[in-house]
């Protein structure tokens, strides 16, 4: 299944290559609310109200055209000089009215869609919520930019990052049973989600099995039940302290890492930095394999 | 928990005189009621998302009992299940009595244990705990501080003299929860990636509780509720009017303060710890009204026990089902169960 994967993505960059070419304007297409949109010229003025956009756009080399993004969008550091505009739930929509931007990148999730049509302003909803998706989306982002070439080569690069990481974690002669933690209340992940995906590449075994689904309340009787070897997402003195927790595997061998907050920030964002996220997990948890 | 204007009594004053009654009467419902409570205890601990065999299940409290190391699936039950259940009880006690409290203090059906701000004060304490990122084990102390904090301004507003008029004591609760509500959104909107915490506190959560929790919890439901106890021969006297339960002798603003202060410190004991609970207090009361009779010193202590054991299903369900979070399941499955008993009751 991993060689698979793995293959497909080589394969996928490797059909890649060579192919790319000028975007014809105007460019119409669906967008991930399901719109047909269209792109009349070139965009000069782009704003992005998404932190992993911002971060694609960047990468794609027109990270100069950016005249605004989402209050979240701090990488690279040359967007703290980007005027902000609210955030996607909070958007100030005069700030991005004012811009005069060709157009707005929102998720599917904001309402910016409305206003913004009505003031005339290219509003697109693009937004990866899988791991695939990660590279169609920036793909797609080429092609909205006219940086077809650049987005191919990005997606290339980010599999053959990926691949090295993949190859290294195979080699693990352990792969710890793993909990994965996102909020203490506690919520987990699924082995199909993003973070599962990048779980499992970075050579762990999630305790989550796919039948409870991408984002589950976890039940504490289950995890001590599964009695994982390693914890991830939360600190050592929290895992002790929690009923029945303090005699599990991973607390009595002090296995239970806390994620830094930049990997952190990085998992959460689905873009470019995705071989950098899954090589920073898969160090946190094959140490040995990083000397 | 939202109310404009006291309403009539709860019940008359004649409902109110305690009908004499013998053993004869009493020891089957206590033998019921007791029954219900181990129903809620065994199945409580004996059912979870974790299948653990019956017989492992008693061997499981045998050695939790005793003192024996724990082996196997015993940390399930001795360190997970039983104190869930236990502070289940604890909690829903807590919540029913003092919503039985609160409604034969004020003479107003649709009283409950929030009523002078507790959930809004406590629900302010764990999100600004939760959003500016304080160690866990904090949320509960903010929590609990904020919701005392809360009762402590409405009594203050409240305040005519040496008096609290049940009227001005409902609406400044009101008020104060309506302000503390909108502080706490404001923070939530501010620190958006944490609203999912504070979200679940709101709903109320027994997840993680263990012992240690339970024993925390404890002396402020012991404390709260035995005051309530021996205040309720007065409160049956109150039902009668305040100018009639005056001249009868009863000191009517000091008894209307203790009963509010005794069940706010029971309420906010247990709801710092496990979140905000909905709709027990409010229910609860009612049910064991419609089944044993309004008499203070009854109403209290059946509450306390249909209350306990009516959590500990709800959490049950809550950790088995798709329903997630007990306050789920208990606004959920305890408003349209009220209602049949309410049309039951009719007919």
């Amino acid at each position: 299944m991993k060689i698979l994967t793995l293959t497909t993505t080589l394969a996928l960059s490797g059909a890649l290559a060579g192919t790319a070419a000028a975007t014809t304007y105007p460019l119409t297409f669906k967008d991930d609310l399901g719109r047909t949109v269209t792109v009349k010229a070139e965009p000069m003025r782009i704003i992005s109200m998404l932190p992993s956009t911002s971060e694609t756009v960047c990468a794609l080399n027109v990270c100069d055209r950016l005249v605004g993004v989402d209050q979240y969008s701090d990488f690279p550091a040359q967007l703290s000089k980007v005027p902000k505009v609210g955030d996607l739930f909070t958007p100030n929509v005069e700030a991005i009215v004012a811009q005069k931007p060709d157009v707005v990148l929102v998720s599917k999730y904001s309402k910016l869609d409305g206003p913004l049509t009505q003031a005339g302003i290219t509003v697109v909803a693009v937004n990866p919520e899988t791991y695939d998706e990660v590279f169609s989306k920036t793909l797609l982002l080429g092609k909205i930019l006219n940086r077809e070439a650049a987005a191919k080569a990005l997606v290339t690069t980010m599999a053959r990052d990926i691949a090295k990481t993949e190859v290294l974690a195979r080699a693990a002669v352990n792969k710890p049973t793993t909990y994965f933690e996102i909020d203490p209340t506690p919520y987990s992940i699924g082995p199909q989600s993003f973070l599962g995906v990048l779980l499992t590449k970075a050579g762990a075994r999630n305790i989550i099995p796919e039948s409870m689904g991408d984002f589950p309340k976890v039940d504490p009787e289950f995890i001590v039940k599964s009695n994982p070897q390693l914890m991830l997402g939360l600190d050592a003195k929290t895992a002790a302290a929690r009923p029945g927790w303090a005699g599990l595997n991973a607390v009595k061998s002090s296995k239970v890492i806390a994620i830094p907050a930049e990997l952190n920030t990085m998992l959460g964002r689905p873009g470019p930095r995705l071989p950098a996220a899954l090589r920073a997990l898969a160090k946190l948890i094959h140490p040995e394999l990083f000397r | 928990m939202a109310m404009s204007t006291p309403s009539p009594a709860p019940s008359s004053p004649a409902q109110t005189a305690r009908p004499v009654r013998g053993w004869a009467t009493r020891l089957p419902r206590a033998l019921g009621l007791a029954a219900l409570v181990a129903v809620a205890v065994i199945l409580g601990t004996g059912l979870g998302s974790v299948t653990v065999p019956p017989g492992d299940v008693l061997a499981a409290l045998w050695r939790g009992v005793s003192g024996q190391e724990l082996a196997g699936s015993d940390v399930i039950v001795w360190q997970i299940r039983l104190p869930r259940v236990v502070m289940g009880l604890l909690v829903g006690a807590a919540l029913s009595m003092s919503g039985g409290a609160f409604q034969g203090v004020f003479r107003n059906p649709l009283a409950d244990p929030y009523l002078l701000g507790v959930a809004s004060g406590s629900a302010l304490g764990a999100t600004v705990a939760i959003v500016l990122n304080w160690p866990r084990t904090l949320i509960p102390l903010a929590a609990l501080v904020c919701a005392l904090g809360a009762v402590a301004l409405t009594l203050i507003l409240a305040r005519e003299g040496r008096r609290f008029p049940p009227t001005r004591l409902i609406l400044s609760g009101v008020v104060i929860g309506s302000v503390l509500s909108a502080v706490s959104t404001a923070l939530i909107l501010r620190g958006q990636d944490r609203a999912r915490l504070v979200l679940s506190y709101t709903l109320g959560d027994l997840g993680f509780s263990g012992w240690h929790d339970v024993a925390t919890v404890l002396p402020y439901v012991a404390v709260g509720g035995g005051t309530l106890l021996l205040l309720s021969r007065a409160l049956d006297t109150l039902q009668l009017g305040d100018l009639t339960a005056r001249s009868l002798g009863v000191p009517v603003e000091r008894l209307r303060l203790l009963v509010v202060v005794a069940a706010s410190v029971a309420t906010a004991g247990a709801v710092a710890y496990v979140g905000i609970i909905g709709f027990v207090g409010l229910i609860v009361p009612h049910i064991a009204r419609l089944a044993f009779g309004a008499g203070h010193r009854t109403l209290l202590l059946t509450s306390a026990v249909l209350g306990g054991a009516g959590l500990v299903l709800a959490d049950l369900l809550a950790r088995t089902t798709v329903l997630s979070q007990v306050g789920i399941v208990t606004t959920l499955l305890g408003g349209p169960f009220f209602l049949w008993l309410l049309r039951r009751q009719r007919e």
